[in-house]
């Protein structure tokens, strides 16, 4: 349908001269954009933070993880407590005698508060083997991770922790006590990505200790929440991972007390979580372009009623009914476009806003900042279309009647 | 041929009991280049036949012949196009779009005839020239008196040279002076051989027509070739308004029927018609 014509100028200007009108239009318009945006975008950005786990650990890593424990709610520090234990240091000799498996690491979360130059009292402070080094994908920023030797009082700090224990940012050759004994501290780790959404551990805030000094220190055998197995080169993953599953089963007498997984499913939860925050997003959209239609609608209904007078005008000098319906159809556009515009705009500046303000790293997702103000104008138009009708069908004399 | 033909065309309003008759069975034929004075008292039917002349109003019965074409069953389409092309209406209240300047009021009927931007500027540019108001070309509604208003609402009648041009009262509104200058106006353009309809509560601006009709309950009752210049015979007797009573009348206790009864005596004191044109114009969004 030809609009121009001076046609979306006319609009345009009957815009600009009902700004605050016009402005409550958009508003509908504008959030819709805006939201269907933004969660788009952060649900993107969570799946890749999610992906990058797979990453933390390299894709030919299983995770062996108690069946019977007590997750912790999804957040960064918690620690899944292993409640029945069935994973003991005796399992990963088994795993580790399997054909295909390179490594074996455990992962146990300990108690008891740390003091470096400052106290935290509730430290994340994982005890595991040596190994471990070779499982992590970010390096070391400082240091070294601890030798294989059973009274070696070393730890490795994550990154963010250090500012909580030290006043000095790179506190290599320091020492922090835990349980009465000295500890150095022999590097730092780099900054991991912090997933959100994710029952992953935060690294950043932990504390790594070698399981065996540990065990002398606490003389009991710390509980293991999560076993990491790497598989030799060339692997077939799911393959190895029901041997592993068959060899613990089997060890543990036919108990079903163990789940393995790949690295990269480590949250099946999550993953769960992202599915239905795609749908919530895509339910969010349609009705933030069904509100933002509906909007449209009703500022276009009284648009028409406080311009019968002028629709009886228009008709008398000679428009004709597609005219009126087309002049109509032009101001539902341009707002409908103003507020997509500015929707696209609110929108990128929330992305920045979340990506400087929190742990969410939106990411622009380019498809969809093109759909969505697209179909925020269609269903402006759309919306739009009906008060039109109605105006363009009005009797001229009746409208030029009507003050 | 005659330019306007009406063949006994009714105009009912309402149903049932309620139908109130604004046309009766009126017969008229108009011929290009005459200028058609309309009297009559309100809600005698006068603006119902501008608006069925106009192409504004489809008629009850009867048939309507303009330029020769059948035009009482036409679409509304079709009645807007002949509307743009061949009528150019001007009303009592003016009827400008307030958010437009005068060239983009005046300029709007080429928007609808599709003519480009530079084409509408200049023929409407022409017309406010035409009209006397090139020094108010940007100026909003508001901003101009009431003479000047109707005179860029009769540019804007103007602007698609059409053959008829339809004014409702177009002085209702304007004190004597500007009701001067916009019927000299309407005198002009009859002059350059358009043809001219309006309606007059003024005996005096009779003196502009050709042709005098008279209007009561739908049907006209006299119809005046007369020269230019003239008064029309029977401008000061015309009958306007129902009896009503009046706040004055209800102060004095005269009942409304004596006051009634004394205006249908033959003779019209001219001291009185002020008084009654006042009344008039009160009511004159009521016309039908």
């Amino acid at each position: 349908m030809n609009i121009s014509n001076g046609n979306l100028r006319l609009a345009y200007e009957s815009i600009r001269t009902t700004k605050f009108r016009s402005t409550l239009t958009m508003l509908g318009i504008i959030i819709g954009v805006v939201a269907v945006i933004l969660v788009v975008c952060i649900g993107e950005g969570v799946k890749r933070q999610i992906g990058q786990q797979v990453v933390r650990y390299g894709d030919n890593v299983v995770v062996v993880r108690p069946l019977s424990e007590h997750r912790g709610i999804l957040g960064g520090d918690s620690v899944p407590v292993g409640a029945a234990a069935p994973l003991t240091l005796k399992d990963i000799e088994t795993v580790r005698r399997l054909p295909a498996v390179a490594a074996a690491v455990p992962l146990s979360s300990v108690s008891g508060s740390i003091k470096g130059d400052r106290q935290v009292n509730t430290p994340l402070v994982i005890a595991t083997t040596p190994e471990f080094a070779t499982f992590i994908k970010p390096q070391l920023k400082y240091g070294g991770f601890f030798e294989a030797s059973q009274d070696a009082n070393q730890v490795v700090l994550g990154s963010k922790i250090v500012s909580d224990l030290y006043n000095d940012s790179m506190p290599l050759g320091q020492t922090l006590s835990y349980r009465g004994q000295e500890f150095l501290v022999a590097g730092v780790f780099k900054n991991f990505n912090a997933p959100p959404l994710s029952i992953e551990s935060n690294f950043n805030n932990a504390v790594f200790i070698p399981y065996d000094t540990v065990r002398n220190l606490t003389g009991v055998e710390p509980s293991i929440y999560e076993v990491l197995v790497r598989a030799k080169p060339g692997t077939n993953m799911p393959a190895f991972a029901r041997s592993v599953q068959a060899t613990l089963v089997q060890s543990h007498g036919g108990a079903e007390d163990v789940a393995v997984s790949a690295a990269g499913k480590t949250g099946s939860g999550t993953d769960q979580t992202l599915r239905l925050l795609t749908l919530l997003t895509m339910a969010a959209a349609v009705i933030a372009f069904v509100v933002g239609g509906v909007g449209i609608m009703n500022m276009m209904f009284v648009t028409v009623t406080e311009r019968i007078h002028e629709i009886g005008i228009r008709k008398a000098i000679g428009a004709t009914n597609r005219q009126i319906l087309k002049q109509f159809i032009a101001e539902a556009f341009v707002i409908s476009c103003l507020g997509a515009v500015y929707g696209v705009v609110a929108a990128f500046a929330g992305i920045g806003l979340l990506r400087l303000y929190t742990s969410l790293q939106p990411i622009v997702v380019w498809p969809i900042v093109i759909i969505a103000p697209l179909v925020a104008i269609a269903s402006g138009v759309l919306f739009g279309s009906i008060p039109a009708i109605k105006a363009a069908r009005k009797d001229p004399i009746q409208a030029l009647r009507h003050e | 041929m005659a330019l306007i033909e009406l063949k006994d065309v009714s105009k009912l309003y309402g149903f049932g009991d309620a139908t109130n008759v604004a046309l009766d069975e009126v017969t008229l034929t108009i011929e290009k280049g005459e200028c058609v004075a309309v009297m009559g008292p309100s809600g005698c039917g006068k603006s119902t036949l501008m608006n069925v002349i106009g192409l504004l109003d489809h008629p009850s019965h009867g048939d309507y012949y303009l330029n020769g074409r059948r035009s009482a069953r036409l679409g509304s389409s079709q009645r807007a196009k002949l509307r743009r092309d061949k009528i150019g209406f001007i009303f009592q209240s003016f009827n400008l779009l307030g958010r437009l300047t005068a060239i983009d009021n005046v300029a709007l009927p080429l928007l609808y005839k599709g003519k480009s931007p530079l084409a509408r500027h200049k023929i409407a540019r022409a017309m406010l020239e035409r009209v006397g108001l090139h020094d108010r070309t940007y100026y909003y509604p508001h901003q101009l008196s009431g003479g000047q208003t109707q005179c860029v609402a009769i540019a804007r009648a103007l602007v698609n040279d059409p053959e008829i041009i339809i004014a409702d009262e177009p002085t209702g509104n304007l004190d004597t002076e500007s009701s001067r200058l916009v019927m000299e106006l309407l005198a002009e353009i009859h002059k350059s051989g358009n043809t001219v309809l309006f309606v007059t509560h003024n005996p005096e601006l009779t003196r502009y027509a050709t042709r005098v009709m008279y209007m009561q309950d739908g049907m006209i009752k006299h119809d005046e070739q007369k020269p230019l210049g003239v008064v029309g015979r029977y401008a000061h007797t015309v009958i306007y308004g129902e009896p009503e009573s009046h706040e004055d009348d209800d102060i004095a206790g005269v009942s409304a029927l004596m006051k009634a009864r004394e205006r249908n005596e033959p003779a019209e004191k001219p001291a009185r018609k002020t008084t009654k044109r006042r009344k008039t114009t009160k009511k004159r969004g009521g016309t039908k």
